[in-house]
């Protein structure tokens, strides 16, 4: 964890709202899939508290990019950046996807902003001899994003929408195959909490980037917790609740209750 | 050269500038980032009897010029904080303040105690201004209620207390009034000011608390006016916070009487916040005109400060 001076260098309009901001670091910041940052998203009373993106596509070690749907005061002062223009970042923060260092067959599933974690999910396991389905979900065609920049990792992509404009019309886990290894998933809570059922009841291995309000993004404010599943009995009351920014965003399925 | 050091209530600080109870943890993740010693001091996030586990999410909510908090004191506890906790502060040469919390004067008086003869600790800093536990505010509602829970544990240790007082009630300074009779050394304020936010979507409170406390930039100027009174008023020293966001806020509040100053919500917009307002302290002091922090306070009203030096 550090904080950096990017500098956008692209602005980019891949989807019906969504923007992909692509920043310039001074220098080399190594990240881990699954990790995000503290993004400053402007100077106003409106946009006070930072806010938390995972990276997205990174060809180079020097160039960091988001992805992110235009929502509120924070993101649309972002969306409304300029080549050039600074954002104050700290980062990388938190604890990304495990990997399983060996090649599997891995399943992604994302949906809506929870895709851009996935990106640099499906190139370290390709990296590491994997099979990768990423699973991509939207409410409609215009608001997909992603596809083809997983494809170009090498993931095979399957595309479903709630409304049917393209792909499969309906919730995302029922394009799971039956003969994956290990499922990682990002996206509405609806979704995770589906894979998380999937897997603990003799599924496959998963792990869920959750997301929760969130303050300091590097562990002390405490405002982003999620309950543990199985809390150390020697912490006491203290062990009922884990914070988000730090022992996740990723957590194993058995690890959480939400 | 601009002298920074602070003393007062038996506190030796080498700068002004601490960082404000609930904010900063136990120093661990700051600790990353910067050398804990280019502060003045830290005051830890409130440490109970037996562990907490604080309020049901959601727990933090936007707010214009700052946020709501309703944490709820999620800390692990006096045995962890003693085992674990402090050793690491103590690694740092800065004071460290214990931020004490508990429900009933037992356990207030259970934790100053413990903590009393610990090697380490500089200052205890009562919390009886927390809006987002039962009962949290319960010993700032009644000045009397207060001054007992002062004594008691006065009683129970020779290290400066500080009182942290809550600016949710009608007149601050009858509760430092009562502080002081309890045996108080100091004063610090503002804790954070009662509010709601709402969610159309869920037609119901966005924290899972309903209420939460305010702080950032907006407070501000309340923080302000209340250290001024209890700095005139009280004749205790005041650690002054609420909203410091640069060394210009930091002189603001040493003008309005305070002796030394917290950082708080800051560090979650600006993680390096604190030791960027030591330096940002140090011009603004010297661009007033003031060789020393002590100069400034005691230049702003000197009848007031003759009470307390």
């Amino acid at each position: 964890m550090r904080q950096w001076e990017l500098v956008v260098a692209e602005s980019l309009r891949p989807a019906e709202g969504y923007v992909e901001l692509r920043c310039e670091a001074p220098e080399a910041i190594e990240t881990a899939p699954g990790q995000f940052f503290m993004l400053r998203a402007g100077e106003g009373p409106d946009t006070y508290l930072p806010r938390a993106f995972s990276w997205y596509r990174r060809e180079d070690p020097r160039r960091v990019s988001f992805l992110f749907r235009v929502q509120g005061p924070g993101t649309a002062h972002l969306a409304a950046l300029r080549p050039g223009d600074l954002v104050p970042a700290t980062g990388p923060l938190g604890r990304g996807f495990p990997l399983p260092g060996r090649p599997v067959r891995a399943a992604l599933l994302g949906g809506g902003v929870g895709v851009p974690p996935l990106w640099g999910l499906a190139r370290a396991l390709r990296a590491q001899g994997s099979e990768v389905l990423a699973l991509v979900g939207a409410r409609s065609r215009a608001h997909l994003v992603g596809v083809e920049d997983l494809r170009a990792e090498g993931a095979q992509v399957l595309v479903a929408t709630d409304d049917g404009s393209t792909g499969y019309r309906g919730p995302l886990t029922d394009l799971l195959p039956a003969d994956v290894d290990v499922l990682y998933a990002c996206g509405p809570e609806g979704m995770l909490r589906r894979v998380q059922e999937i897997s603990l009841a003799g599924g496959p291995e998963a792990y869920l980037a959750l997301e929760a309000p969130m303050a300091c993004g590097y562990g002390v404010c405490l405002g982003c917790v999620v309950e543990r599943a199985e809390p150390d009995p020697a912490l006491g009351e203290y062990g009922k609740y884990q914070r988000v920014c730090r022992e996740g965003p990723v957590f194993a399925a058995g690890e959480v209750r939400f | 050269m601009i002298d920074l050091s602070a003393s007062f209530a038996g506190l030796s600080l080498k700068n002004p500038v601490l960082t404000a109870s609930g904010t900063f943890g136990y120093g661990r993740e700051a600790a990353e980032l910067y050398d804990l010693s280019l502060l003045g001091g830290v005051m830890v996030k409130g440490v109970s009897r037996e562990p907490w586990s604080g309020n049901a999410p959601a727990r933090v909510a936007r707010a214009p010029g700052g946020m709501l908090n309703a944490i709820g004191l999620q800390n692990p506890g006096l045995t962890h904080f003693l085992e674990v906790d402090l050793p690491f502060l103590r690694r740092y040469e800065m004071a460290v303040v214990v931020n004490v919390v508990g429900h009933d004067v037992e356990g207030f008086v259970d934790v100053v105690r413990g903590v009393t003869g610990a090697p380490g600790v500089a200052a205890i800093e009562l919390n009886i201004s927390c809006p987002n536990v039962k009962d949290g505010l319960l010993f700032s509602q009644d000045p009397q209620s207060a001054r007992r829970l002062v004594e008691a544990a006065r009683q129970a240790t020779d290290l400066p207390l500080i009182v942290k007082v809550s600016p949710n009630v009608t007149d601050p300074v009858e509760l430092g009034l009562a502080c002081r009779e309890g045996g108080a050394d100091a004063l610090s304020a503002i804790n954070t000011l009662v509010g709601i936010a709402i969610d159309p979507a869920r037609r119901a409170p966005v924290l899972g608390n309903r209420t939460g406390g305010l702080s950032g930039p907006a407070v501000k100027p309340v923080g302000l006016r209340i250290v001024y009174d209890l700095a005139a008023q009280v004749g205790l020293p005041v650690v002054g916070m609420g909203g410091i966001e640069t060394g210009r806020d930091a002189l603001e509040y040493i003008l309005a009487g305070a002796r030394a100053i917290a950082v708080g919500t800051a560090v979650f917009r600006d993680p390096y916040a604190p030791p960027r307002i030591v330096r940002e302290l140090e011009a603004e002091l010297e661009r007033y005109g003031f060789d020393s922090a002590a100069q400034a306070w005691a230049a702003a009203n000197p009848q007031a400060r003759e009470a307390v030096s």
